[in-house]
C-alpha cells in the first residue's frame, strides 16, 4: 500500500480519519522508514515547541497589556470566551504542552536518552505528589513536579510527571498509580541538551499515544482530583 | 488577555524577530479592540485574532517589500528569557535560522501545527485555504526544516 508523506504527516499529527487511520498504522508498523518519519515528525515538533516556550513564560511587556487593561471591563469578556471553548472541548494539547515542556525543560535537560517500562506501581513520595499536586497551583521548587493529567484508552486518569529520582507517566487503577514509562531522573543523568530534546519528544509523544482527548485544564484537574482520580 | 502570550509566540514566528514579533502583537490587539464589534460571540476568538495578525503581518511585509528594506539581522536569535547555555543558545539559533529559510506560506503552515497545536482544518481556516494545500505546505515546510536542522534533530 502507498502512503504519500502529506498522509504520514497527518497520520503523526493525529489528522488522519478512519479507516484510513488505521491502514497508514498498519503501513508504519511493518516499515522501519515509515516509522523514522513519523518519528522525525514528532520531535521536530516537541523541538519547536521547546523553542518557542520561553515566550510563554515570560512577562508580558506594558506595551502588550496596557491597552487591554484600559478597555477591558468593555471588552470582549475573555474569561467567557476561554469558558466557551473549554465547554466546548477545544482546549488543544499543544496550548497545554507548550508550558508544560518550558515547565519540565529544566529538568529534562538532564533526562537520559531511552527509556525502560516497569510494571511497578509509584512509591509514597510519588504517589503524594500524584494525588494532591495540581497542575496550575503546585510549588515552583516541589521535589516531583505534575507536567499534565489527562485520560487514557481505559477512561482512567494520568498524569505526565518530572523529578529528581524519575520522570514519566503513572496512570490510577485499583492498587495505585502504575507507572506506564518512567526515566531516570534529574540526579542521575548527563547534561546533554541535544538528549534533552529527543527525551522531552519521546514523553510527549508516549502521552499522546496514551491519551485519548485534550489534557484537562486546572479546572477539570481538581474536579478529579475531588474524585480521588477515578 | 488570557491569548497574549501566545499570540505573541506566533507573531515571533511569523515576524521572525522578537522585537518585530511584539510590533506585530501590539499592532493586532490595537486592531482587535478597534474592531471587537466584529467578532461573533460563539466562534473562537483565538482564531479570529491570528487571522488578524496574519493579514497584518501580510499587509505590512508588503509595504517593506515595496520600500526594498528586506534585510533581516542574522544574528538575532531569540533574545527572549533565554536559558543562558552556550549550546542552548547555538542550539535557538539554529531553529530561528532555518524558520527564516521557509518560504512564508510554508513556514506560517508550520507554526499555527507544529506550535500552535491547530488542527489542519483550523490552520487552514485561519490562512483561508483548503486542508489538502496546508497539509502539502507543512509537509514541504517541515523537510526544508529537516533538511537545515541535518540529522541532529
Amino acid at each position: 500500500m502507498s502512503v504519500t508523506r502529506e498522509e504520514l504527516a497527518a497520520f503523526a499529527d493525529g489528522e488522519l480519519g478512519e479507516p484510513r487511520r488505521s491502514e497508514v498504522e498498519a503501513a508504519v508498523a511493518a516499515e522501519p522508514a515509515m516509522m523514522d518519519e513519523v518519528e522525525r515528525h514528532r520531535t521536530l515538533k516537541a523541538r519547536l515547541a521547546l523553542h518557542f516556550a520561553p515566550i510563554l513564560d515570560s512577562p508580558l511587556p506594558q506595551r502588550l497589556t496596557a491597552p487591554l487593561s484600559a478597555t477591558a471591563s468593555k471588552v470582549v469578556d475573555f474569561g467567557a470566551a476561554k469558558q466557551r471553548r473549554a465547554a466546548r472541548g477545544v482546549a488543544r494539547w499543544g496550548w497545554i504542552l507548550g508550558p508544560a515542556l518550558a515547565a519540565s525543560l529544566a529538568l529534562a535537560v538532564f533526562l537520559p536518552h531511552g527509556s525502560q517500562a516497569p510494571g511497578g506501581y509509584a512509591g509514597p513520595q510519588l504517589t503524594a505528589a500524584l494525588d494532591d499536586q495540581l497542575v496550575a497551583t503546585q510549588a515552583s521548587n516541589a521535589p516531583t513536579r505534575i507536567l499534565l493529567s489527562f485520560r487514557n484508552r481505559g477512561g482512567r486518569f494520568c498524569r505526565a510527571f518530572a523529578g529528581q529520582a524519575q520522570s514519566g507517566i503513572a496512570c490510577k487503577d485499583d492498587q495505585g498509580w502504575r507507572l506506564r514509562v518512567t526515566e531516570a531522573g534529574a540526579a542521575t543523568a548527563p547534561k546533554d541538551y541535544r538528549m534533552a530534546s529527543s527525551s522531552a519528544a519521546a514523553i510527549m509523544a508516549r502521552a499522546q499515544d496514551v491519551a485519548v482527548g485534550p489534557a484537562l485544564d486546572a479546572t477539570e484537574e481538581e474536579a478529579a482530583r475531588g474524585r480521588d482520580w477515578r | 488577555m488570557a491569548l497574549l502570550p501566545r499570540l505573541r509566540r506566533f507573531a515571533a514566528g511569523l515576524a521572525r524577530d522578537p522585537a518585530d514579533g511584539d510590533d506585530l502583537c501590539q499592532a493586532t490587539v490595537m486592531r482587535a479592540l478597534e474592531k471587537r464589534e466584529l467578532w461573533q460571540p460563539g466562534t473562537r476568538l483565538d482564531s479570529w485574532m491570528y487571522r488578524m495578525m496574519r493579514n497584518i503581518w501580510i499587509d505590512d511585509s508588503r509595504a517593506r517589500t515595496r520600500r526594498a528594506e528586506t534585510f533581516v539581522g542574522e544574528e538575532a536569535g531569540l533574545s527572549v528569557a533565554r536559558g543562558g547555555g552556550q549550546e542552548e543558545a547555538v542550539t535557538l539559533g539554529v531553529i530561528d535560522r532555518g524558520l527564516r529559510t521557509l518560504p512564508d506560506e510554508q513556514r506560517e503552515a508550520v507554526l499555527l501545527v507544529m506550535v500552535e497545536g491547530y488542527s489542519y482544518k483550523e490552520a487552514a481556516a485561519i490562512v483561508g485555504c483548503p486542508v489538502g494545500t496546508l497539509n502539502s505546505r507543512l509537509v514541504r515546510g517541515r523537510d526544508a526544516l529537516l533538511a537545515w536542522l541535518g540529522d541532529g534533530v
